[in-house]
């Protein structure tokens, strides 16, 4: 298995404790905190973060703030480290032997680079989509309930397993065949079947990698509508491609240019109608990149 | 449709407004020296000149349109056909309403109130209208501003040629029902052509206030 195939209900949770103390600085269930309005809150915040691959340096210097429950566009031409810095966020780059990682990154408050945070507990609550549907060789059900198994959160499974399911807009298509193989599925189903198995054990925070780039107009559009309710309950954070895709979809937009630097991040409209710096408008206009 | 020749269409687009602007001043001084010269010629040119100005207005108007729905244009260059897109308008417009003043000669007779300098008005919008498009043409965003105090001072002058005319006519004794019918059209097709002028001006802002979006996303001027 490569680490772009890995999610986060893939690996084996050994501390449900991101912090040892809790109440001062672990994690809290944003999602499950109240109404689903849209706030400025900020759940992730980078400060001076620097990443690199052995002597190459993949992140410059980056600060963002990163708000709940909107959905954040990544967006930057090829190597701009902009999957870097979504990998930082759950700690996915842990898994490259190479990366190393400076400065902080504090979701909810919390740097997650701390001695004390399991990044695997941290994976429960920052869950992660991949560019291609990676179901598991099992029937749907267990595709999605293999997250809250392995957590042992094995109550009422089934209810969890059709509320995901329901949640990622796919419980409609499959109701009849949940013992199925996810493999027979679309290939915008199985991505939907990923988003569901992602979300099932009910994370804060979403990551995608160009979720929707394998597929058609057509499951692309659904993925793009699915992302938009989830952003009612969570955080979503979207490396694409796509320009269209991230203007369409997202409420911020962070602009990673060539060197790991973030450039500008704003409201989507502004950095669409009216960026503030050059380079990222000769960028989203086509003039490089 | 290729990045490069996008890029090359948007030069196209400017270029063709441009050109666009440049036959529309062209008409409306063309309708300017046809009232002053009573050239009904002249006159029945501009009038039938409009039917080109309205091809070039839909030519251009599907150029942005395919632009918009091919290329998803964002940023400045989506500035620049939105703002492309009312500007031709704007032109259109203007080429109607020196369609109007061809249409004021073939019906005017005399000179009834020679204190009003149509001419005049007319040679300020006409100064308008070149400024503001050679502001779209270089960015100049000083000239967008500058453009609107200059349509007040056009207002003014033509509320104050409007006072001229319904001054005299309060003031003038006209003997019987026939002399009032005798220059009621006249004293009307006045009045029209200092509205229109009136109105060329407010198109010309329009277009200053677009180009001023089109630079730098500033919609100070638009309402």
């Amino acid at each position: 298995m490569t680490n772009e195939q890995m999610t986060s209900s893939e690996t084996e949770p050994t501390d449900d404790q991101l912090a040892p103390t809790p109440g001062t600085d672990g994690l809290t269930d944003t999602a499950d905190s109240g109404a689903d309005t849209t706030t400025d809150r900020t759940l992730l915040e980078a400060r001076n973060l620097d990443v690199y691959y052995g002597e190459e340096q993949a992140l410059s210097d980056v600060d963002i703030e990163i708000p709940e429950k909107q959905v954040t566009a990544v967006i930057g031409p090829s190597g701009c480290g902009k999957s870097t810095f979504l990998r930082c966020i759950n700690r996915m780059n842990d898994l490259v032997d190479s990366a190393r990682v400076e400065g902080e990154l504090r979701f909810d408050g919390k740097n997650v680079y701390d001695d004390d945070v399991d990044p695997v507990a941290l994976r429960r609550k920052i869950g992660m989509v991949f560019q291609s549907p990676n179901p598991f060789p099992k029937s749907i059900r267990d595709n999605v309930a293999y997250g809250l198994k392995v957590q042992g959160k094995d109550d009422d499974v089934d209810t969890k397993v059709r509320t995901a399911l329901e949640r990622a807009a796919l419980l409609e298509e499959v109701e009849d065949q949940l013992d199925s193989s996810g493999l027979d599925l679309s290939g915008g189903q199985q991505q939907r079947l990923c988003i569901a198995r992602a979300i099932a054990p009910d994370p804060d925070v979403i990551l995608m990698d160009e979720p929707a780039s394998a597929l058609d107009p057509v499951a692309t559009s659904k993925i793009e509508d699915l992302i938009e309710d989830l952003a009612e309950e969570y955080t979503v954070i979207i490396v694409t491609h796509n320009m269209q895709q991230a203007a369409r979809i997202s409420d911020k937009t962070a602009v990673f240019l060539t060197g790991g630097e973030l450039v500008e991040f704003d409201d989507t409209n502004k950095i669409f109608e009216n960026p503030e710096h050059e380079r990222v408008e000769d960028y989203i206009t086509g003039k490089f990149g | 449709m290729a990045r490069k020749s996008y890029q090359e269409k948007l030069t196209e687009i400017r270029e063709d407004v441009l050109y666009m602007s440049e036959v529309v001043m062209e008409r409306l001084r063309m309708g300017l020296d046809a009232l002053e010269q009573k050239d009904e010629d002249l006159a029945r040119e501009v009038i039938e000149g409009d039917g080109e100005i309205n091809r070039m207005y839909l030519d251009l108007e599907q150029d942005c349109i395919d632009l918009l729905a091919l290329q998803q244009p964002v940023a400045s260059d989506l500035r620049f056909i939105a703002a492309s897109f009312k500007i031709i308008t704007d032109l259109e417009r203007i080429a109607d309403l020196a369609t109007n003043l061809g249409e004021y000669t073939m019906d005017a007779e005399r000179d009834l109130f020679p204190d009003v300098d149509v001419q005049e008005m007319g040679e300020l919008t006409l100064d308008m209208l070149e400024d503001a498009m050679m502001a779209y043409d270089t960015e100049d965003t000083d000239r967008c501003r500058e453009l609107a105090g200059r349509d007040d001072e056009l207002d003014e002058f033509a509320e104050r040629a409007s006072e001229i005319v319904v001054r005299d006519l309060i003031e003038r004794e006209l003997d019987s029902t026939d002399e009032v019918e005798r220059i009621l059209q006249d004293v009307s097709r006045l009045l029209l052509t200092i509205r229109d002028l009136e109105r060329v001006g407010d198109h010309t802002v329009n277009i200053a206030a677009r180009t001023l979006y089109m630079v730098e996303n500033d919609d100070e001027l638009i309402y």
